[in-house]
């Protein structure tokens, strides 16, 4: 095993100890109260509260998929309302008994579970935008509530289904049933939200685009997440109904479903503890309001919402924490190991090509912004390619990149034809692009970054928060010598420029890619730092055996580095040659008129 | 058959003038306006008010437009501004602007449903069948309205501007376009169609606090599939609002009404830039 690197200053041993007892006595504390809480309680409050806790588990899920998944979804509030009527309608249709609760969680679980996989696979797809995925939730609790108003006596139609034999508890034992399911599912919830996963999936919402080119099927993520809230939703709903004994449209309807994000919005999105606080405020406030001023409660939710989103957009918990944050010490930094892992032994003599591009082209209607470009690209070469603005450049990598950009031509990277695969699909055949404005997950600590980077190889754990981050060596070496190991614990937001770029590279060089896209690295870079870069690019091409394409500007660091260089004009390939050949040809001068590329220190 | 037609022509041109102010918020802005469906009702209101002092219809449209871009100036110098950088926060603003604006009208007006008279009653005789009147005048409204639009955006100063920051909105401040003000006038102007709207429908429905969300959904589904141009949502709402019709004649209502819904949700899901460049 090679040896592990610590950084960071804080040993971890006594603080876990305290965090640890503190989590205990949490618990017993919350456990506790709900257990005891019914005795002290007036019963109608009791009863306000128990509703109230099946409907903050329906907003702890649309938290999840809202809060931390970044789709913003009006449909939580449908899946249910599957549960309140599985439930209603088979209780209704076969009287009461174990079999037909049994028959009814089920039903409820698979409704829910194949409503929500259609949805998911009509709201995310490669290229679907957070807005469509909105549209569509608004339109799953819509379509429900017709099926059920035209349900006829089945569905109660728009009355609802009423008069079914139900669960016989107590009211004292329903609070606490539905208090400790509300506590099961948000400790769940926090731990998954907490772990590995739950960071991969603030990746997907902070920059998705950057989570598809580093290999994640976001599609795939956000379809199993909303699949899963979606049975959660349904459960809650299914407790809902055996407690008040009632089925109404209104509990699957799209303003239900408003509601549930108003309630998230005004606690707090993204937070666990912000849902359940505002399911519960707003339950039990409009309980206590909506009887005597019907109309003026509906106003100031209106009004809080709107200021809320105004002024706090993390809502009224992180509003608090932003307040406390001054008072308490400064947050603990989380021991974090770097592990370099053993990579595939590389084969010294193999020279297999690594990128194979024939007749590619990109036509916008009758423009033509690419137009029978060739060329291959084998292992350990740093190919440059260069040309004006506009030549093409950008275009030609996310051809290279996404199997769904080019019009025509064949694209093959590592010995595998791209066709049109998405670009999760092409990083798995070795492929690794970085952007040309430094895309990272701004929200995310280094670390985490990087850790989101190599989910691809290392499938995420659900539970834990692991403190060892395994990099290939590539990788490890950018984040030393860019200095980016003293900052692991840092938010990458608070990087500067250069350290974003490097950590790009690093998170790119974690995918243990064959083939790298760069698309000007070094711009805005200092003169130092563009140093380190190149020296960086030599030694991955030399040691690592990577096969680097790079668009750049510079003509002094391309002539410096590069084995071979293409230049791309109009869109075509005007010139593929070693690096004397292309600095000194007449071609290049004739395009660049007016430069002296023997001695320009950048091309317009 | 010709009343399925007539239906389906006028149900269309209904649809084309609520979702054109939505359309043209959307374009230029790029979010999605919730309190759409909250002005349609301020519009519906306005004509309620217009009609109780017997102002002439003449007016009482003018009217309903200068209500609704009222409102919609304050909202967009008072929430919207702020939120041009979170589309998805201006949606849930937009959506709390629209109950309170709908409590509003309640504390004000009520509850309860009630009735305008329409301007032009009776029925014509129209290539062998009688059909109501006003529903045929909505065609003339819809045909107008795109024929205003088109003369402002191609024709005006303020037209050009508002393609330019349509098309690059960097590129247009830094030629000196105010495209703040823009947005302004734009939302200023996708409010007042949409009270304008408002203030057409109320004859052919009832007027209530909540009556303009039954056609958000529809309006947003069809400003989504048609991409962006007026052109492509006159044919959106053609084909899906014809569609409309003829699911809810020949199969349930019901379904009819998701009929938009649905069908939108697919075609953007097939081909996600909907009907534009078709």
């Amino acid at each position: 095993m090679p040896e592990a690197r610590q950084f960071g200053q804080t040993g971890a041993a006594s603080i876990d100890f305290s965090a640890g007892l503190r989590i205990t006595v949490l618990a017993l504390l919350v456990v506790g109260s709900i257990v005891l809480a019914p005795l002290l309680l007036d019963t109608y409050t009791t009863n306000i509260l128990i509703r109230a806790f099946f409907v903050a588990i329906a907003a702890i899920t649309v938290d999840i998929v809202w809060g931390y998944c970044g789709t913003l979804t009006f449909g939580q509030s449908a899946f249910f309302g599957i549960g309140v009527y599985a439930l209603a309608i088979i209780f209704t249709e076969y009287g009461f008994g174990s079999w037909q609760a049994l028959l009814g969680i089920a039903t409820a679980i698979i409704a829910a579970a194949t409503v929500a996989a259609l949805t998911g696979w009509l709201s995310f797809y490669p290229g679907s935008t957070p807005l469509y995925a909105s549209i569509v939730s608004l339109v799953v609790p819509i379509v429900l509530v017709q099926i059920l108003y035209s349900g006829g006596t089945f569905t109660g139609s728009s009355s609802g289904l009423v008069g079914f034999e139900s669960f016989d508890l107590e009211v004292e034992n329903w609070f606490r049933l539905a208090g400790l399911s509300l506590a099961a599912v948000a400790t769940i919830a926090l731990i998954i939200m907490r772990s590995d996963t739950g960071r991969l999936l603030k990746a997907l919402r902070d920059n998705d685009e950057r989570c598809t080119y580093l290999g994640v099927d976001t599609s795939r993520y956000r379809i199993i997440v909303l699949v899963l809230t979606a049975i959660v939703a349904s459960l809650a709903g299914f407790g809902y109904a055996a407690f008040g004994g009632v089925a109404a449209p209104e509990n699957a309807s799209f303003t239900f479903g408003t509601r549930l994000i108003i309630m998230v919005a005004l606690g707090g999105r993204g937070t666990i503890v912000g849902a359940i606080v505002g399911a519960l405020g707003i339950e039990v406030a409009s309980a206590y309001l909506s009887g005597s001023l019907p109309y003026v409660w509906e106003l100031i939710i209106g009004i809080a919402l709107i200021a809320v989103i105004l002024a706090f957009p993390d809502g009224l918990v992180g509003a608090a924490r932003q307040l406390t944050r001054g008072m308490r010490p400064p947050g603990r930094s989380t021991t974090i190991m770097l592990r370099p892992i053993e990579t595939a032994a590389i084969g010294g003599t193999e020279s297999g090509t690594a990128i194979e591009v024939k007749g590619v082209g990109k036509h916008f209607g009758s423009l033509s912004v690419l137009d029978g470009v060739e060329f291959t690209a084998k292992r350990s070469e740093l190919l440059s390619l260069v040309g004006p603005n506009g030549a093409g450049k950008t275009t030609l990598i996310r051809c290279l990149s996404d199997g769904r950009e080019r019009s025509a031509g064949f694209v093959a990277i590592g010995g595998h034809a791209i066709e049109r695969l998405s670009p999760n699909r092409v990083v798995q055949f070795g492929l690794g692009r970085k952007f040309q404005a430094a895309s990272i997950f701004e929200a995310l600590t280094v670390a985490e970054c990087l850790r989101v980077a190599r989910t691809y190889r290392a499938r995420p754990s659900l539970i834990a928060t692991s403190t060892m981050l395994d990099l290939p060596p590539a990788a490890i070496s950018v984040v030393e010598r860019s200095g980016l190991s003293e900052r692991l614990g840092e938010e990458a937001r608070h990087l500067s420029h250069g350290l974003k770029q490097a950590l790009e590279l690093a998170m790119v060089l974690s995918l243990e890619p064959e083939v790298l896209l760069l698309d000007e690295p070094t711009a805005g870079l200092t003169r130092a730092e563009r140093q380190a870069f190149a020296d960086i690019l030599t030694s991955l091409t030399a040691r690592d055996r990577l096969c680097i394409l790079l668009v750049e500007h510079d003509l002094d660091f391309v002539r410096e580095i590069s084995s071979r260089i293409i230049v791309l004009h109009q869109g075509r390939i005007a010139l593929d040659g070693s690096v004397n050949e292309v600095v000194n040809s007449a071609l290049v001068r004739e395009i660049y008129t007016g430069q002296q590329s023997t001695t320009s220190e950048a091309m317009p | 058959m010709l009343t399925i037609a007539l239906d389906a022509i006028t149900t269309a041109a209904l649809l084309f003038i609520i979702s054109s102010g939505l359309l043209i918020v959307f374009g230029v802005m790029k979010i999605i306006n919730f309190a759409h469906a909250a002005f349609v009702t301020v519009g519906a209101y306005a004509a309620l008010v217009g009609a109780r002092l017997a102002l002439p219809w003449v007016l009482i449209l003018p009217l309903a437009f200068a209500t609704g871009a009222a409102c919609g100036a304050l909202t967009e110098t008072t929430i919207v501004r702020r939120l041009y950088r979170r589309p998805l926060d201006a949606i849930l603003a937009t959506w709390g602007l629209g109950t309170v604006i709908g409590q509003v009208i309640t504390l004000i007006f009520g509850r309860e449903v009630q009735f305008v008279q329409a301007p032009i009653t009776g029925t014509a005789y129209f290539l062998g069948i009688d059909y109501s009147a006003y529903r045929i005048a909505m065609i003339a409204a819809a045909i107008i309205v795109a024929v205003v639009f088109t003369g402002l955006l191609n024709g005006t100063r303020l037209g050009l501007s508002t393609r330019a920051v349509i098309m690059n909105e960097m590129l247009a401040q830094g030629l000196g376009v105010d495209s703040a003000r823009v947005r302004l006038v734009t939302f200023a102007i996708g409010s007042g169609l949409a009270a304008l709207s408002g203030a057409l429908i109320t004859p052919l429905s009832s007027v209530d606090p909540n009556m303009g969300l039954p056609w958000l959904i529809s309006a947003f589904m069809l400003v989504m599939v048609s991409g962006g141009s007026l052109l492509t949502l006159a044919v959106s709402s053609l084909v899906l609002g014809g569609l409309q019709v003829v699911v809810s004649t020949f199969v349930n209502p019901i379904l009819g009404g998701l009929t938009i819904a649905i069908c939108a949700a697919v075609v953007l899901r097939i081909r996600p830039e909907g009907f534009a460049r078709a």
